[in-house]
């Protein structure tokens, strides 16, 4: 709700327009407005405008209804009309599926079978997208029974953020990028997924689920495969998505010594002592789920051979952060005495997804005074002192997107497969090979066994 | 040295640090509106001042952000507090770019730790450093050997920056901070001010190979500093200290002789420190002249 605030106070919502909130909770249009003002008062990036907020709330209906129930999605569909017949609306539909797994079935079946042939029907769908290869195809199949795949929009928010989109444009729209990333010049490619908060009360998914499912599996693997794929044709839907896919085609299965799980015990963030997970409510007291994936990956292709993309992403690490890090080969030979660049790190392009949406280059420059001393600056590009304007929130673009059928920011069918067959390859070696959990500290940055996996390899995890 | 063309300030009680992160956003994006600002980084450091040194640490940092751009985390400890939580004030300091129309930009946070928030400083602190940039702790007084709140730090940084000279429980606390030296590179400030001293030291050789007692005036710091120098380059420890007690380094005797003064004037706080925040590297030379204190 605070996204579409957002696109309401900027005019970019339609004319004629109406919002129905569906739920089983008991409720009336009111009810659900006044739910829905505190969220936008707590949660949008704009000041709050009662008058922006009025204008909104007047095109809000609720219907409380079960689809499981005989007629349950008759109610919905009455609304629809009578909202359609009152905004003269002419059919255009689009579905937000934030629904459980068990739900999915019979609301997609419902949707499909009331189609309004008169405009068009567009669905989106949030992650989960399945639990497995399996799962995942099984949806697919139910999906396409019932719609088109350009009427589904798989949604995975980070590529609605505009640091990620930055990215294609800093590779893309730029000429002295796109030449140096590749395996002449890059040394290896880390990607941080950090969070520092914990389950927060989601134990019931999350057991099952875990980090590889909760993050890797798609988070993790389109901010990878955006950072390593081909330039595009064009920046349609099919052709970034058709460079996408080869990316994750390419990714072969990391052996179990490329992969490395953990899952956290007691520590401290920001100074609290913060409970264990098997200590969090309704998570088992001797879980083996991961909240902690680190991974050593490698695409396969002509741009990318042999050149390490160090993945990681988990719960209560020691800082909430998003970043993709191009650190490239060291100057082949630096002229200058070794104590002059005692100080001196490798070249690295940070992309900072979130906070502090930005980019980063790190480069080597001469301390001001007498003889050479070089020293590691950063030169930092923040999208908000560039730019006057605020940035979009995620949901803002892709809704808007939803509306206008740019599918470009969604995952097509085949991603999500590929990136599932990657998963259930990965989980199958952890059901022979058992891990002792809790191995990290929250608050920390992981378990040793992460930092050994760059070590080894003569490397270390970009320091916080 | 010239004074901030601006300073903006934000404070909060019982903050999270995504609250820092959010005042330092917006404090940016304030200045970029007045004139366009760069953040530029060289480093992040740290410092840890309890309430008697605040003061002083705070006039040691003035003029620092435009040497070194940076990101300045200082960190008072209220361990005694019944209330458990940090208080925050961050400011940014802009200095106008030589000969460009923009300004280059520094950020400093002041953490108040209060109560249990206390006991675990590294884990306030990481979230703020800036990635890929060292980490330099400025520890104010004598630092707490052994307690959860040095290891920590020490735990996260490149660099621990003490002034020997702020300790009362000398020559033995010498032997605890060499304890540290395989696991941080450490710098003195007092060994610092003893720079110039130590060059004209050094041009006296050979004749200084023979000396044997050494007299100084100045802090007991700075005393048992040179003469573990001496002791250490010369490899021999039959050297004798004599200390006259002053408040700064006035005068060195070599066997009752005077040494000459060394030139120029001894340089000011910030400009120690600031010296020591362009060193990466451990100084062998520093921890021999520790070691050969204790031994």
């Amino acid at each position: 709700m605070p996204a579409l605030y957002a696109l309401m106070i900027r005019r970019l919502l339609p004319a004629r327009f109406a919002i129905v909130g569906v739920a089983r909770t008991e409720g009336t249009d009111d009810s659900w407005r006044a739910e829905m003002e505190q969220a936008v008062k707590d949660h949008a990036r704009d000041e709050f405008r009662q008058d922006v907020w009025d204008e909104l709330a007047a095109l809000m209906r609720y219907v409380s209804t079960d689809f499981a129930d005989e007629g349950g999605e008759d109610k919905l569909e009455q609304m629809i009309e009578s909202c359609e017949q009152e905004k003269d609306l002419g059919g255009n539909r689009v579905y937000y599926l934030a629904v459980p797994p068990p739900a999915f079935p019979t609301i997609v079946e419902a949707l499909g079978k009331r189609k309004d042939a008169r405009g068009w029907t567009r669905l989106i769908v949030e992650k989960p997208f399945g639990h497995d290869l399996a799962s995942a195809r099984r949806l697919n199949e139910l999906l396409w029974a019932h719609f088109e795949e350009r009427e589904i929009f798989r949604i995975d928010h980070y590529l609605g953020k505009e640091t990620v989109q930055n990215m294609l444009a800093l590779r893309f729209a730029n000429g002295i990028f796109e030449p140096i990333w590749n395996r002449q010049f890059v040394d290896h490619v880390q990607i941080t997924v950090a969070e520092s908060i914990g389950i927060e009360a989601r134990a019931g998914y999350y057991e099952s689920a875990g980090a590889i499912r909760d993050i890797f599996q798609n988070h993790l693997l389109q901010l990878l495969a955006l950072t390593a794929m081909e330039p595009p044709i064009d920046f349609t839907a099919e052709s970034v998505r058709n460079e996408k896919v080869k990316v994750l085609k390419s990714l072969h299965t990391p052996g179990p010594k490329s992969i490395v799980r953990g899952q956290y015990g007691r520590g401290f963030v920001e100074g609290e002592e913060v409970a264990a997970y098997r200590e969090e409510q309704g998570v088992a007291s001797e879980s083996m789920t991961e909240t902690y994936v680190a991974a050593k990956l490698f695409v396969d292709n002509w741009r990318w051979a042999d050149t390490p993309f160090y993945v990681r992403m988990g719960k209560r690490l020691a800082r909430r952060e998003t970043t993709i890090a191009l650190q490239f080969k060291s100057a082949p030979h630096p002229p200058f005495e070794e104590s002059a660049t005692e100080g001196l790190r490798p070249n690295v392009l940070l992309i900072h997804v979130q906070p502090d949406e930005g980019v980063s280059l790190a480069i080597g420059a001469k301390v001001p005074g007498q003889g050479m001393q070089i020293r590691t600056v950063h030169m930092d590009f923040l999208y908000g002192g560039a730019f006057r304007t605020g940035i979009p929130e995620a949901y803002e673009r892709l809704i808007l997107d939803v509306m206008l059928g740019e599918a470009t920011l969604f995952t097509r069918a085949d991603e999500t497969e590929e990136q599932w067959l990657l998963v259930d390859a990965i989980v199958a070696q952890w059901q022979r090979d058992k891990t002792s959990f809790p191995n990290y500290e929250a608050g920390t940055w992981g378990p040793i066994s992460s930092d050994e996996l760059l070590h080894r390899d003569g490397r270390s995890w970009r320091r916080h | 040295m010239a004074a901030p063309l601006e300073l903006d300030l934000w404070t909060g009680e019982d903050v999270r640090i995504a609250d820092v992160d959010t005042a330092l956003a917006q404090l940016r994006a304030r200045a970029s509106l007045e004139a366009p600002s760069m953040r530029t980084s060289v480093m992040t450091h740290l410092a840890w001042v309890p309430d008697e040194w605040l003061e002083r640490a705070r006039d040691a940092l003035a003029g620092m952000a435009e040497r070194h751009p940076s990101r300045t985390v200082l960190l008072t400890p209220d361990p005694g507090n019944a209330m458990s939580r940090v208080d925050a004030t961050v400011s940014l300091e802009c200095y106008q770019a030589p000969g460009a129309a923009r300004n280059v930009c520094s950020e400093v946070i002041e953490l108040r730790l209060l109560g249990a928030r206390a006991k675990a400083p590294a884990s306030v602190v990481l979230p703020l450093l800036i990635s890929d940039l060292p980490v330099f702790l400025r520890w104010r007084g004598l630092p707490t050997w052994g307690s959860p709140e040095l290891e920590q730090l020490v735990g996260v940084v490149d660099r621990l920056i003490v002034d020997s000279t702020e300790w009362d429980d000398l020559p033995a606390a010498y032997a605890r901070l060499a304890e540290l030296f395989d696991r941080v590179a450490v710098s003195d400030i007092a060994w610092a001010r003893t720079s110039r001293w130590r060059h004209l030291l050094a041009s006296l050789w050979p004749e200084i190979g023979a000396v044997r007692t050494l007299r100084v005036h100045g802090t007991p710091a700075q005393a048992l500093l040179l003469v573990g120098w001496l002791r250490s380059r010369l490899g021999r420890d039959d050297i004798e200290l004599e200390h006259v007690d002053a408040e700064r380094l006035e005068g060195i005797e070599l066997d009752g002789k005077p040494a000459p003064f060394p030139p120029g004037d001894p340089p000011q706080p910030s400009d120690v420190l600031s010296e020591e925040l362009e060193t990466f590297t451990r100084d062998p030379v520093y921890e021999a002249a520790v070691r050969a204190v204790v031994a």
